[in-house]
């Protein structure tokens, strides 16, 4: 029986790696999503929330966007959906993101500076449901 | 004529009910002629759902685009090879294939043991055709494929271009083909703990069943791996995504099983531990269908949320695991362990801890991918877990099964002594060192990369020791050359050569996964004439020229394509074209990328923006300013080489004489390990 508890220990020792590399891989790469509203009122409330690094679901301010295609900087104002309020600028630093354009959904990935300028590391457009939707789609 | 294959699928249903009640009434009361109506059943179905599947190709290559299903994925423009891989592309038609390659596999089972096995067979036949109910119930209750719109269209709304691939034909059936074969151990397993037989048969009888199904879910994640790096166009082939994920979680307690089994054949243990890792497989694949089929959480695969499908899948899922809990509980006095483990320097603890550290992975792959859902549920607030995430534990965890790979052939069962770790460890440690040596003198300094290589330098070092050992004892015994002493060595023990080859082709793989570590890009927007310069981690350099653009506007979509000269150390090696397509009807924009290909690293070019691709149509914008990613992607041909030589050694573990009148008397006679002669390699038949 003694012996039987030792395995079980080494058992228990390997869990115990395999679950601390969970825990400390969780903090380090959990994203928390918010919309623009939600993003600006959490970094009134706490100033932390500068450092971390957020998703942001927001829309693309029609006559916002300014590319300039040699150096390949995008600035664009995005705009909270559900309120059309809350607005704040985006500055991305790639190629323009494919059927990016003014008006549309986008998500972007990256910091809300202490300025209030969200330096994006992704801009993601979204196409609504690339799938299905099929009857919508072919009776309107 | 495609009305038929609606009504096939109601009579499948009705007859997969009827069946599943004759076997498992059959076996409860011992009547043979109800046990052989369940299994008929069986064949019945098959057939029907061939005719539901031949209707469904039907109705995609005769344009009927009356059915919501063929209206949403395909058009007229769409080419016959993907209107008949129409079946699998969407969700309803998925469904229907997944029962349709059961039902076949299920098939080939009642014909294979109509004298085998029979003690089983009644339970088989009924849990198989319980698996088929569910899935029809859920086809005719939620996904008909064969649903009509109130109208008829004059055409489809086409495939996602995505889709348009040669992988689609691919990918998705030898994925599924993996996911339902694992359905054949399980109904085993379910029939052993129901009828109470269990001893080793109902893992011995289903062992190439189970080889069978990792074979196939082995090569479906690495040929979607193939599909995503030449497809999506980010220069990866591995993304963390969550039907990525879901389809590793059934390959990870699968793979944990085909080890652990051993164990119960040689020692006796670990039975309680195997019934729960098969049901576990099993539940993973349905659970991974539910993941992909429910649309609940977002991934490049989604299909559109059904609810329906969610709650059905889900109630199955309860029902499975309380299922499995209750008879594993029922059945715990006879999966007793008839022996202890001994020591922790034995092949029994190698073989354990590599279980725990696949469970391990499991878990934390599992928890990674729910975990948005989970929080959103709870909190109310959506969190997404990165990739990061997913490296994390999973390198780490991955690094130590590398170990084990190399530890668990060499070491003794039940107690290695000094002597035999040292005759056996000895050298391959001294590679290992010394290829770590090398690297870190060449440079080399990513610790993950670094460990790979050397552990990766241990394992095949310990493999060709045991080829070389096995080669030249039986070269000495039978006086045969040594190359005929090493076919007839693989040929008398394919499943353990086999499972060694099958680990060569995972070191070479995770050779190449190391490659990541170093991959180079340079991004940078040129006019033509302009040139791209990235030097390789294996120093050559490559210098890319932006020549032109040209414009193919076509019907549905107009295609922007850029010609770019490769030059490798000077020396030019060719042209890459990398394109942009824009689909008018989606409103999507889809890359083509252009790879350049060598044995040891990859020229991966994106064609990421054009500016003002409209003058470019028109033909105002002659010199048109172009964004190019260049990537240099070291070792990724590895990871394919990998693949392929795994698919080899599971091969020629697959030939293995499974028969047990082939393979000798089973379990019981085999002698008590203690008693065996000193090279037990050469008499294991």
């Amino acid at each position: 029986m003694q012996k039987q508890r030792k395995f079980v220990a080494g058992g228990v020792l390997l869990a115990g790696v395999v679950g601390y590399l969970m825990v400390t891989g969780m903090r380090d790469s959990m994203v928390y999503y918010y919309t623009p509203a939600e993003l600006v009122a959490k970094s009134i409330a706490d100033p932390s929330v500068h450092e971390l690094g957020v998703k942001v679901g927001g829309r693309v301010v029609p006559g916002t966007v300014r590319f300039d295609p040699q150096t390949l900087n995008l600035r664009f104002d995005v705009v909270d959906i559900a309120t059309g309020r809350t607005r704040f600028p985006v500055r991305y630093q790639g190629p323009l993101p494919d059927t990016f354009e003014e008006g549309r959904d986008v998500v972007v990935e990256g910091r809300l500076t202490s300025a209030g300028l969200f330096e994006a590391t992704t801009v993601l457009t979204k196409c609504g449901s690339r799938y299905e939707a099929v009857e919508e789609d072919l009776q309107a | 004529m495609t009305g038929i294959g609606e009504v096939a699928l109601w009579i499948a249903l009705l007859v997969s009910a009827w069946g599943m009640a004759m076997a498992f009434v059959g076996g409860r009361v011992d009547r043979g002629d109800l046990v052989l109506a369940g299994e008929r059943s069986i064949l019945a179905v098959f057939g029907l759902l061939v005719v539901s599947s031949g209707a469904i190709i039907a109705a995609f290559l005769g344009n009927e685009y009356r059915y919501n299903y063929v209206a949403g994925y395909s058009n007229r423009e769409l080419s016959v090879f993907y209107k008949v891989t129409g079946l699998w592309a969407g969700q309803t038609g998925s469904l229907v294939f997944w029962a349709l390659l059961l039902a076949l596999f299920s098939s080939l089972v009642v014909l294979q043991n109509r004298q085998r096995n029979r003690e089983f067979m009644p339970y088989v036949a009924g849990t198989l055709l319980g698996v088929l109910l569910f899935f029809l119930v859920v086809i005719v209750a939620a996904s008909n494929p064969f649903k009509l719109l109130d109208f008829t269209p004059l055409d489809g709304r086409g495939l996602n271009p995505q889709l348009q691939n040669y992988w689609m034909t691919i990918h998705p059936p030898t994925l599924y083909l993996g996911f339902t074969a694992f359905t054949i151990p399980f109904a085993f397993a379910v029939s052993a703990l129901l009828s109470g037989r269990l001893d080793t048969r109902w893992i011995t009888t289903t062992r190439r069943w189970t080889l069978l199904a990792w074979f196939f879910l082995t090569n479906g994640i690495i040929f979607g791996m193939m599909w995503a790096y030449v497809e999506l166009g980010w220069g990866g082939w591995w993304f963390w995504d969550p039907v990525e994920n879901a389809s590793v979680l059934p390959w990870l307690t699968g793979t944990a099983f085909l080890h652990s089994v051993m164990i119960q054949e040689k020692r006796g243990m670990l039975k309680m531990w195997n019934v729960l890792l098969i049901l576990g497989t099993f539940l993973l694949s349905i659970f991974a269908t539910f993941l992909t089929r429910s649309g609940l959480i977002e991934s490049v695969h989604s299909f559109a949320q059904n609810l329906t499908i969610a709650w059905i899948f889900l109630g199955f899922l309860s029902f499975l695991i309380l299922l499995s809990a209750g008879l594993v509980w029922w059945r715990r006095d006879r999966l007793q362990s008839d022996n202890q483990l001994e020591s922790f320097v034995s092949r029994e603890a190698a073989f354990i801890g590599n279980n725990l550290l696949f469970i391990g992975a499991m878990f934390a792959i599992l928890w990674g991918t729910m975990f948005p859902l989970i929080s959103e549920g709870i909190t109310g607030q959506k969190i997404s877990v990165g990739p990061p995430f997913f490296d994390r534990v999973n390198v780490p965890i991955g690094l130590l099964l590398l170990a084990l790979l190399g530890i668990g052939p060499v070491i003794a069962w039940r107690k290695a002594t000094a002597r035999n770790l040292r005759r056996n460890l000895a050298v391959p440690v001294g590679v290992s060192l010394t290829v770590g040596a090398i690297l870190w003198v060449t440079g080399v300094r990513h610790v993950y990369a670094l460990l790979t290589f050397a552990l990766g330098a241990f394992v095949l070092a310990t493999i060709v020791t045991e080829f070389w050992k096995g080669t030249r004892a039986r070269a000495r015994i039978e006086g045969e050359n040594a190359a005929l002493a090493l076919v007839h060595m693989v040929q008398r023990n394919r499943r353990r050569y086999g499972g060694y080859i099958v680990h060569v082709g995972l070191v070479v793989g995770f050779m190449g996964f190391a490659g990541k570590a170093f991959y180079v890009e340079r991004q940078a927007a040129i006019r033509p004439g302009e040139s791209i310069e990235v030097r390789s981690p294996f120093g050559h350099g490559y210098r890319l020229t932006y020549q032109d653009m040209s414009a193919y506007p076509a019907t549905n979509m107009t295609k922007l394509i850029a010609s770019v000269r490769v030059e490798r150390d000077g020396v030019r090696v060719g042209t890459l074209t990398a394109e942009k397509r824009s689909y008018r009807q989606r409103e999507e924009v889809a890359s083509e990328v252009g790879i350049r290909r060598a044995w040891n690293e990859d020229l991966y070019l994106i064609l990421a923006g054009i500016d003002n691709p409209n003058g470019v149509l028109d033909g105002t914008n002659r010199q048109p300013l172009a964004t190019f990613r260049v990537l240099v992607n070291p070792l990724v041909p590895w990871i394919w080489a990998g693949g392929f030589i795994m698919a080899v050694g599971t091969l020629i573990a697959l030939w293995s004489t499974s028969e047990p009148g082939r393979r000798g008397p089973p379990a019981q006679a085999r002698q008590p390990a203690a008693s065996r002669p000193r090279r037990p390699e050469l008499v294991e038949a």
